[in-house]
Parts: C-alpha cells; sequence; structure tokens
C-alpha cells in the first residue's frame, strides 16, 4: 500500500510538470490555432541553461532558475517574432505555421547538441534525503517541483481571469480579429503568451532535468504534454492540467505495476483509446469547423 | 561505381519513402512526423517474409508495404475521426513511430531487439531500384492525378469546402494515409535489404525530419520536387562530409526561411509531366515514319 501512494505522489509531481508544458501548448494553441513545436527546444534550452550556471558559475538555484527562465523568454519571444509573426500577418496557412515551427525545434535542439554534446548530465542540485509521511516517502525535489509548478498555474490563472491584460488574452482565443478590433493590441498579447510560454517551458526543463537528466533530446518528452493536452482537450487550459495529472499518475502505475520499458507505449495507446472515445479530449470544445 | 552506386540506391530508397510522405502531406495537407515508423514496419516485415517465409522479393515487399498501411490505420481513423486538422495527425505520428521503435528494441525473440535483425542477403541492386523508383514515380502520379488525387487536393485546401462538393473527409484522408505508409514501407523493406540488417536504430526520428524536409524543400503539391530533393539531402551529405552534423541545424533553419519566402517550396504545385518528351517522340516518329514498335516508355 506505501508502494502505492508513493507512487500516487510521485505520478502527481511528474503530472505537474508536464502540466506546465501542456498548459504552454493549450494557451497557443487557443489563440493561435496551432501546435508551437518549438517548445521541445525551448525546454531543453532552459534545462542546459539552467545546468550551466550553476556548474559553470556556481550560482545558488533560484538564481540560475531566474537566468534560465529569463534567457528561455528571449529565445521563445525571438522565434515569434521571426519565425511565426510574419506568416500570421500573412495569413499562411496553418501547415506552414507547423513546419516553420517544426523548422525552429530542429534548429535549436540541433545546435545544443552540436555546441553542449549529446551526453546525459546530472543536474547538480542535492535532491537526495527524502522525507516520510508515515511509511511513505516523498522525494524533496519531487514535492517541490510539485508544489512550484501548481503555484505557478495558480498564478497563471490568476493573470488570465483577474488582470486586464489577461482579459486580453482570452479575448483573442475567442477570436482574435474581433479583439483586435475591440481595441485589444495583437502584439502585445503574442508577447504575453509566448513570454508566458516561454517561461513555463524552462521551469517545466529544469524539474525534468532534476528528476532525470539534461541532454539535447529531452524535449522528446514534450510528446507526454501534448498527450496531456489532447486527452484534456486541445485549447483547454484546465483540460490541460487534468489530462497531465491523469497521464502522470498513469505513467508511474504503469511503471511501478507493469513494465518500466513499455511505459511511453501505454502513454501512447491511452491517447489512442482517449481519441476514439471522446474525439475533443475531455473538457475541449467541439473541434467541428464551422462556416 | 561502388561509392556512386550506394548514393544512387539510398538517394532511391529516400525518392520512394518521401513520394509517399509527398502524398500526404503536400498533396492532402497532412502533416506527419513519424514516417520513419511505417518504414520500420514495412521492412521488418518484408525481411520476416524473405528470411522465414522465403517468399520472393519482389512480393515480400509488396506485403511489407501493404502491413505498413494497414498499421496506419491505428492511428488514422481516430485521429481523422475527431476532424480537428493537423495538429492531433502529427502528434499521433510522432508518438507511433517512437511506439514502433520502442517495441523493436525490446522484442528479442524475432526481430533481434536492439541488435537488429540480422543475417539478410543484399537484394536491393542498382537495376532494382531503379525499376522501383520508376514504379514509385508512375504510380504517385497516376494516384494524384487521379480522382481520389484531387479529392486529396480538395482536403488539403479547404475542409468545410470539400465536404460540401461530397468529398468523404474520412475515406480520403485514410486512402492517402494508406498509400503514404505503404510506400515508406516498401522503402524500409529496400532498405532492409540493402544494408543486410535492420536495426531500430535506422528509424529514429531523424529519419523522419529527412523525409519531412524533402517535401517542404522540394515543394507543395508536386511529386517531382520531392523526388529531386529527396536524393539531393541524401547525396549532398554524402559527399561533403563536414556538412553531414550540421545538416539537421540547416534544415531546421531552411524550414523557416523556406515558410517564410517561399512557402510553395522549390516546385510547389509544378506538376511533373512529360509533354515535352511525347512532343520530342512524336518528332521522331513523323521524321522516321516507322511503325514504333517498342512504343513510349
Amino acid at each position: 500500500m506505501e508502494l502505492f501512494f508513493q507512487q500516487i505522489v510521485s505520478g502527481i509531481s511528474i503530472g505537474a510538470v508536464y502540466s506546465l508544458l501542456a498548459v504552454g501548448y493549450a494557451l497557443v494553441y487557443s489563440v493561435y490555432n496551432f501546435t508551437n513545436w518549438a517548445f521541445d527546444a525551448f525546454m531543453a534550452f532552459g534545462a542546459f541553461m539552467a545546468f550551466y550556471a550553476i556548474s559553470l558559475f556556481f550560482m545558488p538555484f533560484w538564481a540560475a532558475a531566474l537566468i534560465s527562465i529569463v534567457l528561455t523568454i528571449v529565445l521563445s519571444v525571438g522565434s515569434e517574432r521571426l519565425a511565426y509573426r510574419p506568416l500570421r500577418l500573412r495569413k499562411a496557412p496553418r501547415l506552414f505555421m507547423m513546419i516553420s515551427a517544426m523548422g525552429a525545434n530542429l534548429m535549436i535542439v540541433n545546435l545544443l547538441n552540436l555546441i553542449f554534446g549529446g551526453s546525459f548530465r546530472r543536474f547538480p542540485v542535492d535532491a537526495a534525503k527524502p522525507f516520510f509521511i508515515g511509511n511513505v516517502s516523498i522525494g524533496r525535489m519531487d514535492l517541490l517541483a510539485g508544489a512550484i509548478s501548481f503555484a505557478i498555474l495558480a498564478l497563471l490563472w490568476w493573470f488570465l481571469y483577474r488582470t486586464k491584460p489577461g482579459l486580453g488574452v482570452r479575448a483573442s482565443s475567442i477570436d482574435i480579429m474581433t479583439a483586435s478590433l475591440m481595441g485589444v493590441n495583437n502584439d502585445a498579447v503574442a508577447f504575453i503568451i509566448f513570454a508566458v510560454t516561454g517561461a513555463l517551458s524552462s521551469v517545466a526543463g529544469v524539474f525534468y532535468g532534476i528528476k532525470y537528466a539534461v541532454f539535447p533530446y529531452m524535449g522528446l518528452v514534450t510528446i507526454k504534454a501534448m498527450i496531456a493536452s489532447i486527452v484534456g482537450g486541445l485549447g483547454s487550459l484546465p483540460g490541460a492540467v487534468v489530462g497531465s495529472l491523469i497521464l502522470g499518475v498513469l505513467e508511474t502505475l504503469v511503471a511501478g505495476y507493469i513494465s518500466s520499458t513499455y511505459r511511453d507505449l501505454f502513454s501512447f495507446l491511452f491517447l489512442v483509446i482517449i481519441l476514439l472515445f471522446f474525439p475533443n479530449g475531455l473538457m475541449g470544445k467541439s473541434g467541428d469547423e464551422k462556416l | 561505381m561502388g561509392y556512386i552506386n550506394a548514393i544512387i540506391i539510398l538517394g532511391g530508397i529516400n525518392v520512394i519513402a518521401a513520394l509517399g510522405v509527398a502524398i500526404l502531406t503536400g498533396y492532402t495537407g497532412l502533416f506527419s512526423i513519424g514516417h520513419a515508423g511505417f518504414m520500420a514496419l514495412g521492412g521488418y516485415m518484408c525481411a520476416i517474409m524473405v528470411m522465414e517465409f522465403n517468399v520472393p522479393f519482389a512480393i515480400a515487399l509488396l506485403i511489407g508495404g501493404t502491413f505498413a498501411g494497414l498499421c496506419s490505420f491505428i492511428i488514422g481513423y481516430p485521429a481523422f475521426r475527431s476532424r480537428l486538422r493537423g495538429d492531433y495527425f502529427a502528434i499521433a505520428t510522432l508518438g507511433f513511430s517512437e511506439a514502433i521503435r520502442l517495441v523493436l528494441n525490446n522484442t528479442y525473440e524475432v526481430v533481434g531487439g536492439a541488435f537488429g535483425y540480422m543475417g539478410m542477403s543484399t537484394l536491393t541492386t542498382l537495376p532494382v531500384i531503379l525499376i522501383a523508383v520508376a514504379l514509385a514515380l508512375y504510380f504517385a502520379h497516376m494516384f494524384v492525378t487521379s480522382q481520389y488525387g484531387k479529392n486529396c487536393i480538395a482536403v488539403s485546401q479547404d475542409e468545410v469546402a470539400a465536404q460540401m462538393m461530397g468529398v468523404n473527409l474520412l475515406r480520403t484522408k485514410l486512402i492517402a494515409l494508406f498509400i503514404s505508409a505503404f510506400y515508406a514501407g516498401v522503402a524500409g523493406g529496400l532498405l532492409g535489404f540493402y544494408m543486410a540488417y535492420l536495426s531500430p536504430s535506422f528509424f529514429s526520428i531523424t529519419r523522419s525530419s529527412d523525409l519531412l524536409a524533402a517535401v517542404v524543400f522540394g515543394g507543395i503539391q508536386s511529386l517531382i520536387g520531392p523526388f529531386i530533393t529527396a536524393f539531393v539531402l541524401i547525396a549532398v551529405p554524402e559527399l561533403l562530409r563536414f556538412f553531414a552534423e550540421w545538416r539537421l541545424v540547416v534544415y531546421g533553419l531552411l524550414f523557416v526561411v523556406v515558410m517564410l519566402f517561399r512557402p510553395q517550396g522549390l516546385l510547389g504545385y509544378v506538376e511533373m509531366n512529360f509533354a515535352f518528351a511525347r512532343r520530342w517522340w512524336s518528332k521522331l516518329t513523323a521524321k522516321k515514319d516507322t511503325s514504333a514498335k517498342g512504343g513510349a516508355a
């Protein structure tokens, strides 16, 4: 029974990290109707920046995380300016946006690979000494990752639902043209969205790097976040969080009780099953296009 | 000579797989980043057919292709049924190919796990590859100019409008996916019997990116564009070795640049066409006035 609770706690913690990424996807998707494929590169970039800030410049953890967040925001907003905005202004088909994002991803990930090398690095943070509640041991980093992720999600909720710029973002997600006619600054919305998602991916990258390792292709885990955001319903923020938590718990349970090798296979099967029975995800709007 | 041979054969294999992606991405507007998975399915199936059941190579290739095509429905049906364009499907293809690699890497019984499937002979020779490429190009051309191909183009232009004109979206997409996966599967079979072994590492995400690159650079709604670029993208890293490791970085940059400045790609919307050849032929035959028994290709 202890094992079971331990799995659940660990699952919620990894689910919380997924949810940071999934919310990022959902945010971009809800406004621009395309999946930001470059997210996976941002995540790896964020993790690398924090890793080198600590191992080369001996910064404390919080300072390294802050630097990583700032640099990832610069990268995210920069890629929006260079790769997406010209296409958006030209009203290019979505396929082009996806290819452009894919290109940004391919370029950044492989640059990281060439510059820093493909080896796996252990994140230089002392994550030892789990503490116990009864007989259930909980990793300190697991707890920290879970707590900070939920705090960030709460902050994001507050920003989107209780502030004026947040209202602008929500208005744009309903209809970007109408919102801009009503005086919402489209470019400011784009800046906010890509800055927020950049910060989210950087935090997720740091926590994921601590839990597993830092390497250029670590961003491949964003497939899980995409699966989570589809399970929850593309474009729905609460859906993304719920989907991530379900997926995180499901994964750790599969790894614990069935097979850790085939863990990823189960996440993928889960996606197929969800798509078969809930074509719009658990909380998504109907995906049908209407005239 | 062997070196040139190798480039032509590997280029030809890449061309066949890229033609499949061209049908799916270029003509139907569906974005696949997991075609390496279909190549793996076709390749292993073909290898097993030849090695374990002594099926002739050509038939084994077709079986491998068909198997890959049928497996594509596992992701195609749920993703297309949900009617959200592109994104679901692209993620599903990526997940699918990674899942296949995971299973192949950990199944030691028949397919040899991470060591790969070994002991195959080299059946893919230059004449085989030339015939295969010619057939692949011919059938792809026939497909995209047929009614099915026109349906695909209609779907890529505007799904709602296509549906109003009576195009069955689900069926059209599934057909395009089947054919696309079939091509990838045949290419996988050819690759296995050229390398004389198959390893899950052949079918990594890098190969999917290579195929996608060929189609993006070659051009949307064109067969001849991806045909040329698929070949060039294999030949160039071979000839310029120093470029090999920077290849993916440059591809990534070019993806963005191409989308910004020439989104239709190198030969986008340019249809392959043999009208000039027919004109030459008719001129030749008119002058000599012989009964052309050989027949035009």
